[in-house]
């Protein structure tokens, strides 16, 4: 295919494009917005756990000592207000230790104190905030468990430096730009099939193969700038730019190739709507186990887009490098290559 | 007229089970223009698809200017000019950047785009979008795009269907001075009037196979029935229809009878025309 056709083609599909004012609108809205999204979401993961507290009898050093071991303390002046706090919603727990807590056990009696728990509180949580209260319990006693216990962190240390909300974010905010923009080039190759202007341009110079190029190179640039724009303006860039970079153009190709698989099925703006959503839920799980962590098992690897996101979070959250991506990156490749290689199959066999 | 710029010969096509067209065999010779003419869905648009090289046949072959159009079809479509059945046209873009797109598609260097859009009769609008154009002036861009790239051969698949007679009478005028630039014309319709008035020989083409083909003026000969009708005073002073065959034996002591035996009122004659004749052969219409 030479240069002038596909200089032309892209061209015209790039004007068309922005002269859909329904697209250009909402590929506007989506970066403004998806970047928007990110940062309004936390720059930090919160580390202190909350926590009501009621203990007039002790000591404000030890309160003091509480807030520095991780413990986020609010304060109440009454048993009853942090009963109140707790049923209101505002503190997961409240510990109430009563005024004679500190003389009790100076005389060796068992005091008692209550803990408050708010009714949606996991199980999981409720044993680890009684744990919490044994723990002080022989803080306040002056004993010491008879425990030797001894760290140990397997892979990277992230101790105070939690991934937070918004980069673990990032991931899928990529993959729905992306398919915004298959969706994008989808439409604009359904109603080309529709109104039969593809018919006219291929009784020109321009071959089939060349057509699937055009396309191709319009479908890749548009995504591909759009998340590049995303990630420079969310600082997504600073760690490994050149390998970011490979992850979305590979990103770019895959979703090409599944917008002409979508257009190939589509017959009007609306089934493209509806076959473009479709592919973005399914595409999108991959995402939302990075968001959620522990809420797949490996099955999602089966999802193309598994190897876009993980290689993404892999690379900004963990520091990631060629060597530990190089798998996810070969095997996005061959799913990207896949993916555009049938989409031609499909939309080939639509356009005869 | 000596050459042949188009010979089919046992030309198929089907789409699943249904047979377009149906082993066909014609040549057009260069610079002539041949009507072919069909109802809806008789094989027209395909004949023109096989011809234009948009699709293969499933068997026999198209030499289109000597070359074979299944296995070349670019250099074919090099020298072709394609107005097809639909309005394709980029709609939500300027009929000038329509042309300009298509131009470089063709690699036409020097393109004189208003001076093109002045010879179908859309000058002054190349700025506007194509989404405001009426359905004529539409059809003339379309016409505009097929001459792009001074075709050899032109195919014009029913290119003033459902325009109005201005629009219609400016695309026959174009057609005509095509012809006359020595271009070779491949035209569809399912209108018997503008084949008529347009085509150097015509082809009636109906459930994929040509019927017949020739001048109109032969099919007219050959199938048609001319008649003289008159009118006149009858018994009770009432106007009534008198007949008579003008190819029969007696004619023209028929035609003495008329005018020594009635009071005539007015006389003509009739001829058969295309569409007659194709129902003729057909045994159907063309709508």
């Amino acid at each position: 295919m030479n240069l002038r056709i596909l200089v032309a083609l892209v061209q015209k599909d790039i004007s068309l494009y922005f002269k859909n004012r329904f697209f250009a609108l909402i590929t506007v809205i989506g970066l403004v917005g998806f970047i928007g999204v990110f940062f309004l979401m936390p720059k930090s993961v919160e580390e202190n756990l909350p926590v009501g507290w009621y203990a007039p009898s002790l000591p404000e050093a030890f309160t003091t000592r509480l807030q520095g071991e991780g413990l986020e303390l609010t304060l109440y002046s009454s048993e009853e207000a942090l009963r109140t706090a707790v049923l209101d919603g505002d503190e997961p727990i409240g510990i109430a230790l009563p005024e004679d807590f500190g003389p009790q056990l100076a005389r060796g009696e068992t005091p008692r104190a209550v803990l408050y728990l708010r009714s949606d509180l996991a199980d999981e949580y409720r044993d680890a905030y009684l744990l919490l209260m044994e723990e002080l319990g022989f803080m306040l006693a002056g004993q010491q468990l008879n425990i030797e216990t001894e760290e140990v962190v397997l892979g990277q240390d992230m101790a105070g430096q939690q991934i937070a909300p918004r980069q673990r974010m990032l991931p899928i905010l990529v993959l729905m730009i992306l398919m915004m923009e298959a969706m994008g080039l989808a439409a604009l190759l359904s109603a080309e099939i529709e109104t039969g202007t593809l018919r006219a341009l291929l009784v020109t110079d321009l071959t089939v193969a060349g057509l699937f190029v055009s396309k191709g190179v319009t479908g890749i640039l548009m995504a591909f700038f759009q998340v590049l724009l995303l990630l420079v303006i969310t600082g997504g860039l600073q760690q490994e730019p050149v390998l970011i970079l490979t992850v979305l153009l590979l990103g770019a190709f895959l979703v090409t190739g599944i917008s002409f698989l979508i257009a190939a099925a589509s017959r009007d703006l609306m089934s493209v709507f509806g076959w473009g959503m479709l592919a973005m839920i399914g595409l999108a799980i991959p995402s939302f186990n990075i968001l959620l962590p522990g809420l797949a098992t490996d099955w999602i690897k089966g999802i193309p887009s598994y190897y876009l996101v993980d290689t993404i979070h892999q690379v900004i959250n963990f520091g990631a490098g060629w060597e530990q991506a190089s798998t996810n990156l070969l095997v996005l490749l061959a799913f990207s290559a896949f993916f555009f290689g049938l989409g031609i199959v499909i939309l080939r066999r639509k356009l005869q | 007229m000596t050459q042949a710029a188009i010979v089919a010969q046992g030309l198929t096509y089907q789409y699943g089970d249904l047979v377009a067209v149906d082993h066909i065999d014609f040549s057009v010779a260069e610079g002539e223009i041949l009507g072919f003419l069909g109802p809806n869905g008789a094989g027209k648009s395909t004949v023109v698809k096989l011809l234009s090289g948009q699709i293969k046949p499933k068997a026999g072959t198209a030499m289109v200017l000597g070359i074979d159009v299944a296995r070349h079809p670019k250099r074919v479509q090099a020298q072709a000019g394609i107005c097809f059945e639909i309005t394709n046209l980029y709609e939500e873009m300027s009929a000038a950047d329509n042309l300009k797109l298509f131009a470089r598609l063709y690699n036409v260097k020097h393109l004189q785009i208003e001076g093109l859009l002045e010879r179908v009769g859309i000058g002054g609008h190349g700025r506007d979008l194509v989404s405001t154009f009426s359905k004529g002036m539409k059809q003339r861009l379309m016409v505009a795009r097929a001459l792009l790239n001074r075709p050899k051969i032109l195919f014009l698949d029913e290119p003033t269907d459902g325009l109005d007679p201005v629009s219609s009478e400016a695309i026959r005028n174009i057609i005509l001075e095509e012809r006359e630039r020595g271009a070779t014309i491949f035209l569809t319709t399912h209108d018997m009037l503008e084949a008529d008035k347009l085509s150097d020989r015509v082809a009636f083409i109906d459930r994929g196979k040509i019927a017949a083909i020739d001048t109109p003026h032969t099919l007219k000969q050959k199938y048609g029935k001319r008649s003289l009708k008159a009118q006149v005073v009858g018994p009770q002073g009432r106007l009534e229809e008198r007949e008579i065959a003008l190819d029969g034996s007696n004619t023209a002591g028929l035609v003495n009878d008329l005018f020594a035996k009635e009071q005539v009122v007015t006389l003509h004659s009739e001829e058969a025309t295309l569409e007659d004749i194709f129902i003729l052969i057909t045994g159907r219409g063309l709508a």
